[in-house]
């Protein structure tokens, strides 16, 4: 089905769809109060969705059912968010959702503690109940202030659900769900002010979703409010607050988890006779464990951002353990550090970076070095024409061929396929002592195994050697600001934003490579600084207008 | 004893040539982490080892059910003589016989007293049964006490071949003493002469069989050889032999998991140390007494060993394949009988009276001080493992054999 907008599946719906639209056209309270093509709209990613949820309704509301896929554009779900809508059945999955949710905080076991109120004698239709229940928790959803007409709207849709279903709490659901299907609650809408610089609620939104990713707490909502964030200093102190809080935590991990495409784990399957100690328990708990070695490394210590490819620390299960044939004494994660000239040190040999860019039964040097590429230094590998054959390096069995070195080396004998291979191959093959689930190997069918490359103009001898020329290199460490400035802003840089990038850039050495400071001098940045004008997306306008493109 | 470095030990593989390098990839299986000179392996199964030999226990011996059907005159069997109706017949023989049988009461698995009071209100003898099935029931049947149904060991015999697997435990060539395969005299196995013709044991002890089926999946004995400088050949190792806490996991073939990681009792009753060398990848030690957990499916009671000495070769594929010769003490062997009780008994074709009877007569080590009477036999088990990581684990319960009335 042609993706369509979410106006036009809410037209096809009842009650809360319908509602949805109907509140959210007009009649906002933050900003400059109109439509405008400037700015972006970021759909929630669906961690995002559960953590706006589980702030708002309590960690025990349960969000159930699935969610329109992210997009990942240019490596990151981040940009691609942006460049999103909500096809028919995606919506109808969301109003799903919504009604779930809604169901729970209103029955019998929430409603004391989440609504806190109910008709009552002289308010027998419950009208002071339910606008006190939107004025409450509409805000928080919205992420934005709330007009006391747009309130009058949801509470006049509510009572009228309620008198139609007969249930005063089955309206309030009827009402509640119709917000948490509404565009005002799927995407964030980072609308400028009138100076042309981001509102006080998009830049409370940007900081809250960029470094914690979740919503503003109160505090930053209020100080949204107060207009306190339209000030360096006000903006550097809540900044500042939120980066010393624990959540701090999350958004760095969201951040990895996009930036090194640890999702995908979360659906890696391997070929069970060649690996079978690999499993779908073993995929997340590698994901876990470069996220937890990422905060431990760069948010607890504070540490260099350069020095990810080079520590020999890491983040430790015992499940891990047969993968890494490491013995692991305790039950829960530990920090273990391999010995000074262990085979394994930084990311680049962890597990899940191994395994994720690993056939199901094999490596493959190509995919690790793409990826690498692509991901760690920020440049673009073509995908190889549709007439290329493989023949010879799938063919693991070669008699004479026995290594994928050599393989893929008999491989580059066509030109057209060595132009891209010189440049993925010699970092995958630096790999190639780790098998397809990242397990430590030193031979390939009886032959001895040749990590040796080159990268950067420097000769390495091994996937060790390789970390540390990582470390030192410059690309590497223009590419993470860069990556990082991209996530924050969900979008690809345009002409006016390479000077601040540079800058970035630029400081970032300054700091000591300390992605702390980096994030921090990114928040600051992408909040204070104008909001390039560009032309929407035609769906991106049928989202603010409510007109379906034609 | 002298340590290679890891990181001196990789350095050294990288520079040499395959050929050379082949031995220490064999014998090291190339780990990148644990303790240098330290290599430990978690035993997938340990059982009865049985020799190959062709033409011996014809018939087999008879379990307790087919004692007790023998027993029963013509018309009778007659009746019962469908295999389809076994189940009725272990209750006619359950009811004839006067078995019992009643629940532990909850937490009363160390409490004599509350077992007692359990077993009188099932109607038991006074003074009779015991627990059972891993400690969950207190049972009076065959198994508990077999001095009191010894009919049911009529048609039980010994293993009557001439070879057996094992070792020389006491020195000397008699008269009752197998041959191993290769052809050495005045093996001690009694134990096998004592079992091996029930066909649970036969099969349980088939090497072949005993690598497909993971059996000390609950609480795996470990076996750690520390000061290792080459597992091909090293002539003073140290050799513990542990019981982990944490069972075996299995990896997505079914098979074990290699290379977990295993939480070693603290328990010093389930830790033997010892001496050994390897020669050509087979490793032998001096003998020690130990005690090794023995828990499967229904089975909750720990072997206990004296003068054991193993013998276990290190495999290519870094797993392991080995036999455990040395004394079975009566009382931990029969205890694991006793758990399994009469179900268990009845299932697995076992007699328990002529078990406990041929155990008996036929111990060969270990007599009392007082009694002259042996209590131990002679003993051969076989065990296989995989490589694995013993790590120091915090104490837990230990709940022991089985407790008389």
């Amino acid at each position: 089905m042609k993706p369509r907008t979410i106006l036009l599946a809410g037209a096809a719906a009842l009650t809360a769809a319908s509602m949805a639209l109907a509140m959210t056209r007009e009649g906002r309270a933050d900003d400059a109060g109109t439509v405008t093509p400037d700015g972006s709209v970021r759909r929630l990613t669906e961690a995002q969705y559960r953590r706006v949820v589980a702030d708002v309704f309590g960690q025990d509301i349960r969000v159930v059912g699935r969610f329109e896929p992210d997009k990942r554009v240019d490596g990151l779900v981040a940009v691609g968010s942006s460049m999103v809508s909500v096809t028919a059945s995606g919506f109808d999955q969301y109003e799903g959702i919504a009604r779930g949710i809604a169901e729970q905080v209103v029955d019998k076991d929430h409603r004391a503690t989440l609504v806190g109120c109910e008709p009552a004698a002289g308010d027998t239709e419950g009208q002071a109940c339910v606008s006190r229940f939107f004025a409450k928790v509409g805000p928080r959803l919205y992420r934005r202030a709330m007009a006391p007409a747009e309130i009058a709207r949801f509470t006049a849709a509510t009572l009228e659900a309620g008198r139609t279903l007969g249930d005063f709490h089955a309206g309030l659901a009827t009402g509640l769900t119709a917000m948490l299907s509404s565009p005002e609650f799927l995407f964030r809408f980072e609308r400028p002010a009138a100076n042309g610089k981001l509102g006080g609620y998009a830049r409370a939104s940007r900081i809250s979703f960029l470094l914690w990713n979740a919503p503003p707490d109160a505090t930053l909502m209020e100080a949204a409010a107060a207009g306190t964030l339209d000030t360096p200093q006000g903006l550097a102190t809540q900044v500042d607050r939120l980066m010393a809080s624990p959540r701090f935590e999350d958004g760095m991990r969201a951040f990895f988890n996009d930036f090194l495409l640890l999702d995908d784990l979360d659906t890696l399957a391997k070929d069970s006779v060649l690996f079978p100690q690999f499993n779908a328990n073993v995929a997340g708990l590698l994901k876990e464990q470069t996220l937890r070695t990422v905060v431990d490394l760069l948010v607890t210590n504070k540490g260099d951002y350069r020095d990810l490819f080079t520590t020999r620390r890491i983040a430790m299960h015992r499940a891990l353990g047969p993968i890494y044939t490491v013995p692991v004494a305790g039950r829960d994660w530990t920090m273990h550090e391999f010995p000074e000239g262990d085979p394994r040190t930084g990311l680049l040999t962890h597990a899940g970076m191994l395994a994720l860019h690993s056939h199901p039964g094999r490596t493959s040097p190509t995919l690790r070095g793409k990826a690498i590429q692509e991901a760690l230094l920020c440049r673009k590998i073509p995908a190889p024409p549709a007439n290329v054959s493989f023949a010879v390096v799938q063919d693991v069995n070669n008699p004479t061929l026995k290594t994928t070195r050599a393989r893929l080396k008999a491989h580059l004998d066509d030109e057209e396929c060595a132009t891209c291979h010189r440049v993925t191959d010699p970092i995958g093959l630096a790999l190639e002592q780790f098998d397809g689930v990242g397990q430590h190997r030193v031979t390939e069918r009886g032959e001895p195994i040749d990590a040796s490359g080159e990268f950067g103009g420097a000769a390495f001898t091994d996937a060790v050697a390789l970390g540390k020329l990582f470390h030192d290199n410059a690309d590497v460490s223009s590419c993470v600001v860069r990556t990082a400035w991209r996530y924050a802003t969900g979008r690809e840089p345009r002409a006016g934003d390479e000077p601040p990038i540079a800058r970035l850039q630029a400081a970032f050495p300054k700091v000591g490579y300390r992605m702390t400071d980096l994030m921090r001098a990114i928040a600051l940045s992408i909040t204070l600084d104008p909001v390039p004008r560009a032309p929407a997306s035609r769906q991106q306008v049928a989202i603010r207008t409510g007109v379906p493109p034609s | 004893m002298n340590r290679l470095p890891r990181r001196m030990a990789f350095r050294l593989l990288k520079t040499l040539p395959l050929a050379a390098a082949l031995p220490v990839l064999i014998a090291a299986d190339t780990p990148t982490g644990g303790e240098p000179g330290v290599r430990a392996f978690v035993l997938t199964n340990i059982f009865f080892a049985a020799p190959e030999e062709e033409g011996t226990c014809t018939p087999l011996a008879d379990g307790g059910v087919e004692s007790f059907y023998n027993s029963l005159p013509a018309d009778e069997q007659a009746a019962f003589a469908d295999p389809a109706k076994r189940r009725q017949l272990e209750h006619l023989m359950k009811e004839r016989l006067g078995f019992k049988a009643t629940r532990m009461p909850p937490g009363a698995e160390n409490d004599p007293d509350a077992i007692r009071q359990a077993a009188a209100a099932a109607g038991f003898p006074a003074g009779k049964g015991r627990t059972a099935f891993a400690n969950k029931r207190i049972s009076y049947d065959s198994c508990t006490d077999p001095l009191d149904f010894m009919q049911l060991a009529k048609g039980y015999r010994h293993y009557d071949g001439k070879i057996a697997e094992g070792a020389n435990l006491d020195g000397k060539h008699k008269r009752n003493d197998f041959r191993s395969a290769a052809g050495e005299p005045g093996i001690d196995n009694q134990v096998w002469r004592a079992l091996g013709c029930t066909k649970a044991f036969r099969d349980a002890g088939d090497r072949k069989a005993a690598r497909q089926v993971l059996m000390s999946a609950r609480a795996p004995t470990l076996i750690e050889l520390r000061g290792v400088d080459d597992l091909r050949n090293d002539p003073d190792v140290t050799v513990n032999v542990m019981a982990g806490s944490d069972a075996l996991a299995r990896d997505a073939r079914g098979g074990p998991l290699l290379w977990s990681s295993f939480a070693t009792d603290p328990d010093p009753a389930l830790r033997a140390t010892t001496k050994g060398r390897i020669v050509d990848g087979v490793l032998t030690t001096d003998p020690v007494d130990m005690r090794l957990n023995y828990k499967e499916q229904i089975i909750d009671a720990p072997r206990d060993l004296r003068g054991a000495r193993i013998s276990m070769t290190l495999k290519p594929d870094g797993s392991v394949d080995g036999r455990i010769y040395g004394y079975y003490t009566l009382s931990s062997l029969y205890a694991s009988i006793e758990q399994m009780s009469q179900d268990g008994a009845s299932a697995s074709g076992i007699s328990c009276p002529g078990v406990y009877k041929a155990i008996h007569d036929l111990a060969d080590g270990y007599p009392d001080r007082k009694t002259g009477r042996k209590t131990a036999i002679s003993s051969a088990l076989g065990f296989v493992g995989v490589p694995a990581f013993a790590v120091p684990g915090e104490r837990i319960a230990v709940t022991g054999k089985g407790a008389g009335l």
